[in-house]
Formats: C-alpha cells, structure tokens, sequence
C-alpha cells in the first residue's frame, strides 16, 4: 500500500494536481504576485483569447500549431521509418550510423537550436554561404513567410533519430521467416514492404505517430531557442508561455491558463482520434 | 479506504497548490510601511561591529559585461568590509530570461536585490484609463518593494533624477544609476574620414552620406535586426526628431486627437523603411550579441544602439574610433539637436528580504561617491549623482545630452491586449519591407491605428 501510495502521492503534487489548478486559474484573473488581488472572472479569459483586437495573432497561433504537428507528424515519420529501414540490415558501421542519427536527440534542444542558428546567421554561416552561392533566399529564421518552415525543419531533424529507434525495433522483431514465405512466393521487394513489413510494425507506427503528435502540439522550445516566437512562428504553446511569463508588463496566468485550457482540448481530441483510428487500423492488419 | 485516502491526498494538493499561486491583501498593510529594522544611519555607515551571523545577500542583474567586471570587484570590496555577508551576484541575458528571473524570484521572495531595467516609466496617467499597470508599479502596490525614502545614501543622488526615476507616490523605491540616451546612431569615424563626410545634422544630409558611402561600396547601416528592439532604437530616434511633443501626440492617441496615420506618424514610418532599405544583408538575422563585432570589424559604417554599449566597443577593440549623433530625422537641424533615452538600470530592494540590512548596506556602499563614479566610468552611463567621470565618449556627446529628453518607448502608455502592429512600447517598423511583410509605411499606419481602436 505504501509503494503505491508514494507514486501516487508524488503524481498528484506534481502534475494532477497543477493540471486541475490550471483549470481553476483560468476563470481567474490571478497573476502570481504575493499580496495581489485576485478573482473570478467567469469566461472572461476565454473571451480574451479570441475576442480581442489580438485575436489575429491568436488564430495564427493555433493554425500554426495545427501545420506544425501536420507536417512534423507526416515528414518525421516518413523519413524516421525511411531511415530505420537502411540500418537494418548489416552494415560495417551500423552501430555507429544508428548512433549519429539518433545524435540530435541526445544533444538536445538547446544545443540543436543554436547549432541551426550558426547554420543559418546571416554573417558568414555556412548554410547562409550556401545558398547565396545557389542564389537562393537566405532569410532563414528571420524571414516573416519561411522562418516557420524552417522551425519545422529543425524539429523534425531533431527528433527523426527517435522515430527512427521506435520503427527499427519494430523491424528487428519481425520473425524472418515471413520474408523467407514471402519471397518463395515471388513477391517483390516493395509488395514485401506493402504486405508484411507495414502492417507488422503498426504498433510501433502507432506509438510513433501518438507520441508525434502530442510533442508536436505541445511544442515551445524550440521555438523559444530559434526564434523567440518572431517573425510569425508563435504557437498556441508559445503564447501560453508568453502570457504567462514573458510578457513585460505583467504575468497574465489566467490568460495563459485558458490558453493551456484550449491546447489540451486540442492535443487530447487530436491524441483520441488518432489513437482510436491507429488502433482500429493495428486489428485489421 | 484508497477512495478516502485519495480524497484527502487531493485536497491537502489542491490547498497546497493554490495557496502557492495565491495570495491574498493580508500582507500588504504591513509590508507597504517603511522598514524600522534598518534606520538610514546604520545603512549609510559601515558597519563597526558585525554582526555574527552569516548571510547571503542574492542579487539579480542581467548581462552587460563591463557593468558584470565592475560589480565583480565591487562585491569583493564589499566582503572584504562585510565579512560575514557573502554576495550571491547572478547574471542571465538581459532578453526575457531576465524578466522571467525577475518575475520567478519576486513571486518566491527568492532574491534580496534586483535591478530593473529603467526607472519608473511609463507614468500611469489618468488619461489612459484601462491600461495596464506597470510591472514596479504592481510591485509596490502590493508591497513587495521596500521603502528607502529615509536611507541616508538617497542623498548622494541629485534629488531632481531621484524624483523623475525612482519616485512614487512621494515615496523612493529604488537607486537608479543612471541616464542613457539612444536615439543615435554609433558612426566609424575611420570611415567617415576616408570618405570626406561629416556628422550629418538634417534627414537630407543623412542621405547624403548613405548616398556617399553605397557610391564606395561601405554598407552604410547595421541593426541587430533579430531581436527587433535594437532596430526600434532608431525609430525611436526618428521619432524624437520628426515628432515635436511626443508625450501630447501619445495622450491624443487615447482622446482621438491624434492617430497613427498623421503625417509625423507616417514620415516616421517612412525614414524607418529607409534606414531597412539601406542596412546590411540579412539584416534581421543579426543578434545584438553579434552587433558590436560587426561594427568593430568595419563591415558596416553605422549601427543603432545605445550609449550604454560604448564601454563593449572600446573593450573589443581599444584601436577603434567611433562617435554617436543624434538620428536626424528632421529637416530643421533644431529639431535633430538633442539626444533621447531613459533612465536606465534602478537597485530595488525586497521589503519581505530576509537579509534586507544587508541589502542597504550593500546600497550605500554602491552610494559612496568613489563606487559610483567608478560604476559610472564602468558603465558608460550619464550620472545621476553630482560626480565628474572623466570619459571621452561622454565628453564628445555632452553638447546633444544639454536638452535630454524621454524616449518613445518611456512616455508610451499601451491598451492592453493590443494587435502585434502596435503591441508593447515601440512603433513597429520592423513589419515594413524589405524586413517585414508590409509593403508602405501607409498600410502598417492604418494597420496599427485600426489594432489601436479595437483595443479601445
């Protein structure tokens, strides 16, 4: 009883708990500071967020969010699953290979974001020499129509590595045999893929694409190293740490409670959906 | 039993959870009085018997290398005189993560000093009714600031910069270091010599030395384009010139006297676009980090930034010989005299400080003349107390600092929840192209006057 009260105990201090504070601070106009006022405010702060004269910014903010977990989503996962089916197999320096792919992860976010941002300073770095050689637009990360893209460029870099060990360990645990079945039957090598390769790794497909799409909602960091959330690359998770901290005249919690409010209806409709479809999907195969 | 067990779990969290976020007015009669335990003579003088208990004094400032070495060597002294009190003296960059620093070490009274980034500014104003508060304003309203109107080292400051920096409602809340001006513009003078150009006194004559030095081949312009507010430093410079009582044009923006798309607005707009059209390559990549090495290695002819930096320049290359004028954005050379800025960096002390002693202490030994006018030569800032620092910088500059006056950004009362357009303390030229998305000065004008209105 005791080892399960610990956990348990520890889960609802650190994390239920805050999570149902969030939905009390956002009917309120609290805004962290010792000794000040603070009340209810009813749907005030929900108003606010798509009711006011910033509320261009703030529809922005979510159709950002939404092309962001879309084309990070889709892109990861391809080339992750791409990538996993090149290193399964025996090469000479395969462990090395999967290693450098999976480098990004271990690096970080910090230390990937300005590894990018010397990539692409406007000052002499090297993917900024590049493309004026080719002639092409250098505005990188600080572009207002390509800055974004190239947030989501970074992101998927960063993390391709870590889909790419989820799907090569559902490969590594397909039975030979099958394949040995396959080809004596003549199939061919992408009929291989199509008919016994895919469906035997949909759990890892699912895990994959779950855990893709609730990072990728959720996303802040990045954005926070590469950009600082200008040049049009808020989203709605940046905005929330925007109006909740890094805002210069106040710390709006109730406003940056509302907007967690609203990114948790989003992610958890999303992750449901998905997860009910993948999940469907993984019986018929 | 596990439901009943649950149960309590969750509302021990739950009181836990909001009380920590909370806070109620129980504190706030108490602490708004001024401290008792410390009078202004045991805080001015040093002190003869110390104390045996030892303590850490925590103090927040962000990064600013010179200002970073000269309190490096400052705390030394100070426990050198203070032996029992340990300085506890933490940097962070001077972007967000220095408001958020700020912010998380106010709300957990987890820090004795801080340093703000100005003095008290804007002044709220009974004609901006619905803005939001200040952020030092919100401080000493529930109590979080101490009161140091009765310390002795108050004095040693002019009383006219402690009025208009760090005073409010009769009362002094903060030591404020000093004035900087940066509506100007740094210039090469290497450059300008090897060219045959002169500091340019008129918007024509301005152009005439972009002209001049695109003519060469020199990229006449740089801004730290990426972090946005040091290209609004020069906007703000427009600003300063071409629009003569900034304060009545902003007070008019709340009555509807005036709007963002008058003519001065607009011609602001219009002279931001040009400075962008004439900037470096990739001008809005460019980090403030990365602007004094860009105008020490000569790429660039001029940059914007404040005179805060002028200590930065000489430290990267001693060699190097600069100047700073004023933007001229006018015609009138009258117009384009006089220097813009703020009152810079003010020491607030924590009224709940565990170590609040030694926190004045610490205050007014910062206070002696001698610490201040090295601070002063340190930082590059213009005293606010009655003590001659021997600068050449300083010196060279003094004629356009005769008739100082509040920058844009200081006088500028915000509507909340305002469109990006107009958000925050700057006019937003940074949307124009070639920068931005914004194709005239006209649109982002009328953009912004319509953002302004449906903030209302």
């Amino acid at each position: 009883m005791a080892l399960l009260m610990l956990p348990l105990l520890l889960y609802v201090i650190f994390a239920f708990g805050p999570s149902v504070a969030t939905v009390f601070f956002s009917f309120t106009n609290a805004t962290g500071l010792p000794g000040a006022e603070w009340h209810f405010v009813g749907f005030k702060n929900y108003d606010r967020l798509f009711n006011s004269s910033d509320q261009a910014e703030r529809f922005r903010s979510i159709r950002n969010s939404l092309q962001f977990a879309f084309l990070v989503v889709l892109v990861q996962n391809v080339v992750g699953l791409f990538m996993a089916l090149l290193v399964n197999r025996k090469l000479r320096a395969d462990s090395f290979i999967r290693a450098t792919y999976f480098l990004p992860v271990v690096l970080g976010v910090t230390v990937s974001g300005l590894v990018w941002r010397m990539m692409m300073n406007p000052l002499g770095g090297p993917l900024t020499e590049l493309f004026k050689k080719l002639h092409l637009d250098t505005g990188f990360l600080s572009s207002y129509g390509a800055s974004f893209e190239w947030v989501i460029f970074v992101q998927i870099w960063m993390y391709m590595g870590y889909s790419m060990t989820i799907f090569l360990a559902g490969l590594q645990s397909i039975p030979k045999d099958l394949y040995d079945a396959a080809y004596i039957d003549g199939t061919s090598r992408w009929q291989a893929f199509r008919h016994v390769t895919f469906p035997m790794i949909a759990p890892s497909t699912t895990v994959n694409l779950l855990l893709s799409i609730i990072g990728a909602l959720q996303t802040f960091d990045i954005i926070y190293v590469l950009t600082n959330g200008g040049f049009n690359t808020r989203t709605l998770a940046f905005d929330i740490y925007r109006d909740a901290i890094a805002n210069n005249t106040t710390a709006d919690y109730g406003l940056a409670s509302a907007g967690a409010m609203v990114l948790f209806l989003f992610v958890f409709a999303i992750a449901l959906v998905s997860l009910v479809a993948l999940r469907r999907r993984e019986v018929d195969l | 039993m596990l439901k009943k067990v649950t149960g309590l779990l969750m509302a021990i969290v739950m009181v836990v959870v909001l009380a920590a976020c909370g806070g109620g007015n129980d504190d706030k009669a108490s602490s708004n009085s001024p401290s008792a335990s410390s009078p202004a003579s045991n805080s001015a003088e040093p002190s003869k018997e110390a104390p045996a208990e030892k303590v850490t004094l925590k103090i927040i400032h962000w990064i600013n290398e010179p200002v970073n070495k000269y309190y490096e060597e400052f705390n030394k002294k100070f426990t050198e005189r203070y032996p029992n009190i340990t300085v506890d003296y933490q940097v962070v960059p001077s972007d967000a993560t220095y408001d958020q620093l700020q912010q998380t070490r106010i709300n957990a009274n987890d820090t004795d000093l801080l340093a703000l980034k100005s003095g008290f500014a804007p002044i709220p104003q009974e004609w901006a009714a619905g803005a939001q508060d200040p952020l030092w304003k919100q401080w000493i309203d529930t109590g979080l600031i101490a009161d140091l109107s009765n310390e002795e080292f108050v004095k040693s400051y002019n009383p006219v910069d402690v009025q208009n920096s760090t005073t409010y409602n009769g009362k002094v809340y903060g030591i404020n270091m000093g004035k900087v001006a940066f509506s100007g513009l740094y210039y090469n003078k290497k450059i300008f010599a090897d060219n045959n150009l002169k500091v340019p006194t008129t918007w024509d004559e301005f152009k005439g030395v972009v002209d001049a030095l695109k003519a060469k081949d020199v990229t006449p312009l740089g801004f730290a384009g990426k972090d946005i507010w040091p290209y609004n430093l020069a906007v703000q410079g427009l600003s300063a010139s071409v629009i003569k009582d900034q304060g009545e044009f902003i007070k008019g923006l709340w009555t509807g006297s005036t709007k963002f798309t008058d003519a001065n607005a607009l011609e602001v707009l219009e002279k931001a676009q040009y400075l962008l059209q004439n900037s470096i390559d990739g001008v809005m990549g460019i980090d403030y980090a990365s602007l004094p090495s860009l105008f020490a290695s000569g790429k660039v002819a001029m940059i914007a930034d404040g005179t805060w930096n002028a200590p930065t320049l000489k430290g990267l290359d001693p060699t190097l010989e600069f100047g700073y004028f004023p933007i001229p954005g006018s015609n009138d050379a009258a117009q384009n005299g006089s220097l813009a800025g703020k009152y810079d960096m003010s020491w607030m002390v924590l009224e709940k400080s565990k170590n609040k002693d030694a926190a004045l202490k610490w205050l007014a030994m910062q206070s002696e003349p001698e610490n201040y006018a090295a601070f002063a030569k340190a930082s590059g800032f213009l005293p606010t107390q009655n003590v001659q620092v021997e600068d050449p910088f300083i010196n060279e500059i003094s004629p356009y600092l005769a008739n100082f006056k509040l920058a844009w950004d200081q006088l500028f009362i915000n509507r909340q929840n305002a469109g990006e357009h107009v958000s925050g303390s700057s006019v937003h030229a940074e949307f124009l192209s070639p920068a931005g998305p914004i194709k005239t000065p006209k649109e982002l004008a009328e953009l912004s006057q319509k953002e302004w209105d449906a903030a209302k």
